[in-house]
């Protein structure tokens, strides 16, 4: 029971981090059909940002001294900044290219990144210990939680519910919502495309800074290819929640994240190390009963 | 008030449109009839920025509108209502509604127009918070178009209104639209495959077939009938040029 409790607590901690990626996906799907394999590197720049850039093995915070909340808040200009960049300097005139077209677009700026990275930090893997009175932990009867995770699980939920109300609540959120159903029809009726487009691209980068400085905090190691896990699995959280929807992300986050973390505690020893082939493996059974995911939507109309 | 000439439209290598030219007036009803595949469509989302042309000029009120974007379009005062409903599903009646206001900015008459809409089409008040994916077929076509008239647009372009719908539901949707004329003096550009009610309903009627005009005229005119049924058909002595039917 202890042990289930335990693994609940780390299943929901995980599922929050890649629930928070898979939204940032999502809402950039959702509008332009963009499936931003950047999406990764923006994690890993975010965690970069903290340190001034050299290319000496020990990293010397910077903006990761600043007292928490203008942590959250510098990181997250620096992020939102380079994802507006990478609309404006190569999505935007890519907008009427087909999906693929648009996806392999996005493994070139996902590229671009980490070399700018290695360019300004160099490839070796830094240490960085940011925020590390979170690994306190909680004593609650006879489970032991690190505060960190109390701490990405609350960060996830206000997340999620200051989203759900932007989305629900403004005149912009549901001028984007109406813009993820059907773009053209959206443009018609004098939604401006290219500002809810910029939208997109900032809520995903504050998504993405928020998720690198609780991934950072995670792992203390900072390197170029930090990001590129968790937007691998953030991404088969969309499949499995449904493209296009942003619950489906959300939800198919915690989904990939049980799975994962219940395989490792509950699986035999000699089974183990092939934890990642199992959860894969569920994914590909959910496809076949599911093909459009869990929370499905209608079908993706064209863009203009 | 409306202005277009020479319009010609192509997706990849075929031609929706090859030379149009069509004006709406100021207050006018102008009905473009024609089968499917004859471009009607094409003409439309070519005036509301959805499709460049190939060449030709689009004027409204003098200002030039090919290269505008659809947003810039919808803000100078003409509102499109596409063939198949496009109603977004997972928002609300009440959003759908309200959606170019919000666009726009401009939430001055937001009740007194939604009254005044509501008051035609009273089903979409019962299902106001419901979304809008759950209506019937003719209640979302009462959607679309009393979205249309909510930014208070100028022109409006309505592409086949009855299509798909039961005959008491095309009946509802044109009262309204002739209400909605008297009431404001709406300035109407219509697809139709079919000219029938048009002949009641319209100032002037154009016949679109394979991408061009192939007649036109004022109604009074036209009430026979016949040209009608010739230039719908191509029953002349002159078949247009075979063009591929993209639309």
């Amino acid at each position: 029971m202890i042990n289930f409790a335990q693994t609940f607590i780390d299943a929901l901690s995980l599922g929050s981090l890649y629930a928070l990626a898979a939204l940032g996906i999502g809402l950039l799907f959702g509008i332009l059909r963009l499936i931003n394999f950047a999406y990764g590197d923006l994690i890993t720049l975010g965690a970069y940002a903290l340190i001034i850039p050299s290319t000496e093995a020990v990293a010397t915070l910077f903006i990761g001294n600043w007292p928490w909340f203008l942590v959250i808040a510098a990181v997250a200009v620096v992020v939102v900044v380079a994802a507006l960049a990478s609309d404006f300097l190569v999505f935007r005139h890519v907008r009427r290219a087909d999906p693929s077209t648009l996806m392999i677009a996005s493994f070139a700026v996902s590229f671009v990144i980490q070399n700018v990275i290695l360019m300004f930090y160099g490839s070796r893997p830094k240490s960085v210990d940011l925020w590390s009175n979170l690994n306190y932990q909680l004593q609650m009867g006879e489970v032991r939680i690190p505060l960190l995770q109390i701490v990405t699980i609350l960060a996830t939920l206000v997340l999620m519910g200051g989203l759900t109300l932007l989305l629900k609540r403004t005149s912009l959120g549901i001028q984007m919502r109406a813009a993820a159903e059907d773009f053209r029809m959206a443009r018609y009726l004098g939604v401006r495309g290219n500002l809810v487009i910029g939208l997109a691209f900032a809520l995903s980068g504050v998504l993405a800074a928020v998720a690198s400085l609780l991934l950072l905090s995670q792992v203390g190691t900072l390197s170029q290819t930090m990001g590129v896990p968790l937007m691998l699995f953030a991404f088969i959280a969309t499949v499995v929640g449904g493209m296009g929807s942003l619950v489906g992300a959300a939800t198919g986050g915690f989904a990939v994240a049980f799975a994962s973390v219940f395989l490792q505690a509950y699986l035999p020893d000699e089974l183990r190390p092939f934890r990642d082939s199992f959860v894969f493996g569920i994914v590909i059974l959910m496809l076949l009963v599911r093909p459009s995911g869990l929370i499905p939507t209608k079908a993706l109309v064209e863009r203009v | 008030m409306l202005e277009i000439q020479d319009l010609a439209v192509s997706y990849g290598g075929t031609t929706a449109l090859a030379g149009v030219s069509l004006n709406v007036r100021e207050s006018e009803a102008v009905c473009v009839v024609g089968p499917n595949g004859a471009g009607k469509s094409t003409l439309m989302a070519a005036v509301a920025g959805g499709v460049p042309p190939r060449r030709g000029r689009i004027t409204f009120d003098g200002k030039d509108l090919v290269g505008v974007a659809p947003e810039n379009i919808a803000r100078l005062g003409i509102s499109m209502v596409p063939e198949g409903r496009h109603v977004f599903g997972t928002l609300t009646v009440e959003e759908n509604l309200l959606i170019g206001t919000y666009a726009m900015g401009d939430r001055r008459h937001v009740s007194k127009d939604s009254e005044l809409l509501l008051g035609y089409f009273p089903r979409l008040k019962e299902r106001w918070r419901q979304p809008a994916g759950r209506l019937s077929g003719g209640e979302q076509q009462m959607l679309v178009i009393a979205r249309a008239l909510m930014t208070r647009p100028r022109l409006v372009m309505v592409d086949e209104p009855s299509l798909g719908l039961a005959p008491k539901i095309v009946d509802t949707v044109y009262d309204a639209l002739l209400g909605l004329r008297r009431e404001r003096g709406l300035t109407m550009l219509i697809n139709e495959q079919s000219s029938d009610r048009m002949l009641k309903f319209s100032d002037r009627i154009y016949v679109l077939r394979n991408g061009r005009i192939q007649l036109e005229g004022p109604t009074g005119e036209l009430q026979d009938g016949e040209a009608i049924t010739r230039a719908y058909f191509g029953f002349d002595d002159h078949p247009a040029p075979a063009l591929s039917e993209a639309m």
